[in-house]
């Protein structure tokens, strides 16, 4: 009645069920009703699969034929060894191991485990599928390669990425330029080798592409423990300790590479350039040729402005925004930036002008009459 | 279900997807354009859907000579052929040209909708679950001394490009008035453009199109277009000082109520506490968007709740929105005082129950998240107007104050 594969999966069903209850029963809140929520999804796809199995009768033509399960297949003695114990073993330990130690260890060996139980299972239910240790094989890879295969890929390309990326992170700047030429010919010059038939084999190609996968690994991993290189940030000074730098001028802190944010370039409440002769206008998209002293710019709204220093000395463009009771006045600034530069400038303002004892703007300090008004609604 | 049932349910619900299309009450059929914008994207939307029609037909047809001329009736199975180069070029080709025709008109009114010739700059900031609108400077010839923040309805001048600035406070929203121009996404930390403009004086609606939380679909706007003349009274009277209401009154306990339960959260221009200091609200502290609709001109806009709930009657608001041009200013302007003459003491116009029954729990018409007990993970800040308990006696005293916000 019941075929092979669906006895499994009834199986996987009936524990699904047993494990929402004692689940649901033992644990509230929002843990609780995720998990509960992941125990009846199991469920469901569990007996879904169940149902498969028992439609298609294991998809298997043969057994549709009446005891033939029973008189050949499964009764033979299983074959082949299996690395799997030694994987849950892995897990288990693992498991230990993380559980006094980091979190992540033990997510990992969780996956781990789980994996090779799903993968020992399967494989000795296959084995006992029928005589045939062909069809055995056959069978199994039916059952786990569509879930192998991706998460192995998966796997897999994340691997190179993040090896990549530590490369990255660990080279310094210009070594990084060269890094992406030589890696970038590399490709190519492979792809047109491996393009030609005659040149190289499949399995040249296969061994190319493991020794390649395998050392960019190596180096990623090395990368990794040797750490990243030190990577100077661009930020705009908030830190009210650093006030009176941005109410001065001078060319502290200069950043020739203060805008870095190039996304955000094109959403911004405006342009604001600080002219040859120390005037300070705001340009704003869509409305061309105007040039304006007094930005609105709504409040509790996270918006930006992009700071254009076109004038002779590298200068700052600070933001003042307002001085409310029992707080310091409100003051940011970019770093200063050199002549013909550029830098974004964060803007967030939670209060209305309308509160505030002191003046909302932007200013460029040491430039007399540079001055534009923020109206915050 | 038999074949005949099952055939007769397939031609209803086929037949009423079709009629659905023969709406004439419809305000937000993209089929009918109201302004230069919109008639841009329906010139070119019309032809395209012509011929994706024809395309779409030769297709159909296609597959139904083959799914006939070749059914299974037991016959031997045909040469099995591959490759019939002159076919697969003819078939590239035909796409290809078809497309390439598409991109210049596509391209051309892409650019064309990008014109920079704006007389206004209205900034428009979206947040859960409503718009906020705030001008300033000068607006088709008309100066705006002080800033001007509404919500829910974008008042603008009629025949004049306006330029939209569009940003949000939390969420990803989606601004859309079907009748003057397509979408544009409203997202955080970007600040995107829009241009708007109308024919004539009229109302146009339109709906949040980016799916954005529990009343997404409580999130509606409106643009109401006035003439030139118009749009100054409006900005004229939105810039008027505040008027403190008749010492003894009603309104008077309103305002005292309001300042106590409402004032926290939203702003009214020139009201003052007790003490003699403006009254000024910090929406930063108590809403997860940092901002609350801005009810100096309340009874100037003919819906509350996110445009949602009107607080015009049903035969005012039927009046209102079949009004010609030339008379939808005058009308529009009154208000909820609509037909209600000079010396009415209430608005013959207003539908008060609404606002009651929002003042009474919000919750109840607006789901939002506003229960006190789930606010952990904002930090006790709300989405959306919680219910704030209010007696019958203080609703009454509100909604007293809050009619003379006009």
């Amino acid at each position: 009645m019941f075929t092979t594969g669906s006895k499994m999966f009834l199986g996987a069903t009936a524990l699904s069920v047993v494990a929402t209850i004692v689940f649901s029963a033992s644990e509230g809140g929002a843990v609780g009703l995720m998990g509960t929520v992941g125990l009846i999804t199991a469920v469901v796809i569990f007996a879904f699969l169940a149902g498969i199995n028992l439609f298609t009768r294991d998809g298997n033509t043969p057994s549709m034929q009446q005891g033939v399960e029973h008189t050949s297949s499964a009764a033979q003695p299983p074959v082949g060894r299996s690395m799997w114990p030694l994987g849950a073993a892995v897990g288990i330990g693992g498991l230990v191991i993380g559980a006094i130690s980091k979190p992540v260890v033990f997510k990992v060996s969780v996956v781990v485990l789980l994996a090779a139980i799903v993968e020992w299972m399967v494989q000795a239910w296959s084995e006992r599928a029928s005589a045939d240790v062909k069809y055995n094989a056959n069978v199994r890879s039916r059952m786990l390669n569509s879930l192998e295969f991706p998460i192995l890929a998966t796997v897999g390309a994340g691997a190179v990425v993040y090896s990549f990326s530590r490369v990255m992170l660990s080279a310094n700047p210009n070594a990084g330029l060269w890094i992406f030429v030589v890696i970038g010919a590399l490709i190519v010059t492979g792809g047109f080798l491996f393009a030609g038939p005659r040149l190289t084999s499949r399995r040249t190609i296969a061994a190319i592409c493991t020794v390649g996968a395998v050392a960019l690994m190596g180096v990623g991993v090395a990368s990794a423990i040797s750490g990243q290189r030190t990577i100077h940030p661009h930020p705009v000074i908030d830190d009210a300790s650093q006030k009176p730098l941005c109410l001065e001028g001078g060319e502290e802190e200069v950043d020739e590479h203060a805008s870095q944010d190039v996304s955000l370039k094109s959403s911004v409440v405006a342009n604001i350039y600080l002219q040859e002769d120390g005037d300070l206008i705001a340009l704003i998209n869509g409305m061309p040729g105007i040039e304006y002293h007094e930005l609105t710019v709504p409040r509790s709204a996270h918006l930006g402005v992009i700071f254009h220093n076109d004038s002779g000395e590298a200068q700052r463009l600070t933001g003042r925004f307002g001085t409310f009771p029992d707080k310091p006045e409100a003051v940011s600034c970019t770093t200063a930036v050199h002549p013909g530069k550029s830098a974004y400038f964060g803007v967030s303002i939670p209060k209305s002008n309308a509160a505030s004892s002191t003046p909302f703007e932007f200013i460029v300090p040491g430039v007399d009459g540079a001055t534009i008004k923020i109206v915050v609604p | 279900m038999t074949v005949l049932t099952r055939r007769l349910s397939g031609t209803v619900i086929a037949a009423a997807i079709v009629l659905t299309g023969c709406a004439k009450n419809a305000p937000q059929d993209t089929f009918q354009p109201k302004g230069p914008n919109a008639r841009t994207i329906d010139d070119l939307q019309r032809p395209l859907f012509y011929i994706a029609g024809v395309v779409g037909l030769l297709v159909f047809v296609a597959i139904g000579y083959s799914i006939f001329r070749f059914k299974d009736r037991g016959q031997d199975m045909p040469e099995q052929t591959h490759g019939k180069t002159w076919l697969e070029v003819l078939l590239t080709v035909i796409p290809a040209v078809i497309l390439s025709g598409i991109a210049i008109p596509t391209v051309a009114a892409v650019f064309k909708l990008d014109e920079k010739s704006n007389e206004c700059v209205i900034n428009v900031t979206g947040q859960q679950w409503w718009w906020e609108y705030d001008y300033s400077g000068t607006c088709g010839g008309v100066e705006i001394t002080s800033p001007i923040v509404t919500s829910g309805e974008l008042v603008i001048p009629a025949d004049t490009p306006v330029l939209l600035r569009i940003t949000s406070r939390d969420v990803i929203h989606s601004y859309w008035i079907p009748a003057l121009n397509g979408k544009r996404d409203a997202v955080p930390g970007r600040l995107q453009t829009l241009r708007m403009q109308a024919d004539e004086p009229g109302i146009y609606t339109g709906q949040c199109s980016e799916f954005c939380g529990l009343s997404h679909a409580r999130m509606r706007q409106a643009a109401v277009s006035l003439s030139k003349a118009d749009f100054q009274t409006w900005v004229t009277n939105q810039l008027e000082a505040y008027t403190a209401p008749e010492a003894g009154t009603l309104a008077a306990t309103g305002e005292s109520t309001f300042l106590n339960q409402c004032a926290r959260c939203h702003q009214i221009n020139g009201l003052l506490l007790a003490d003699g200091t403006p009254a000024l609200a910090e929406p930063d502290l108590y809403v997860v968007a940092g901002a609350a609709p801005n009810l100096t001109n309340l009874m100037t806009v003919t819906a509350i709740g996110g445009w949602t709930f009107d607080i015009l009657t049903d035969e005012c608001r039927e009046e209102l929105w079949n009004a010609s041009p030339e008379d939808f200013g005058a009308l529009y302007l009154q208000g909820v005082w609509m037909n209600s003459g000079p010396d009415a003491q209430k608005p013959v116009c207003f539908a008060e129950a609404t606002l009651r029954d929002w003042l009474r729990n919000p919750a109840a018409m607006k789901p939002n998240y506003a229960d006190p007990n789930k606010l952990d993970s904002t930090g006790g800040r709300t989405r959306g107007m919680p219910n704030l308990n209010l007696t019958e006696d203080q609703i009454d005293q509100l909604i007293a104050f809050l009619l003379e916000r006009k």
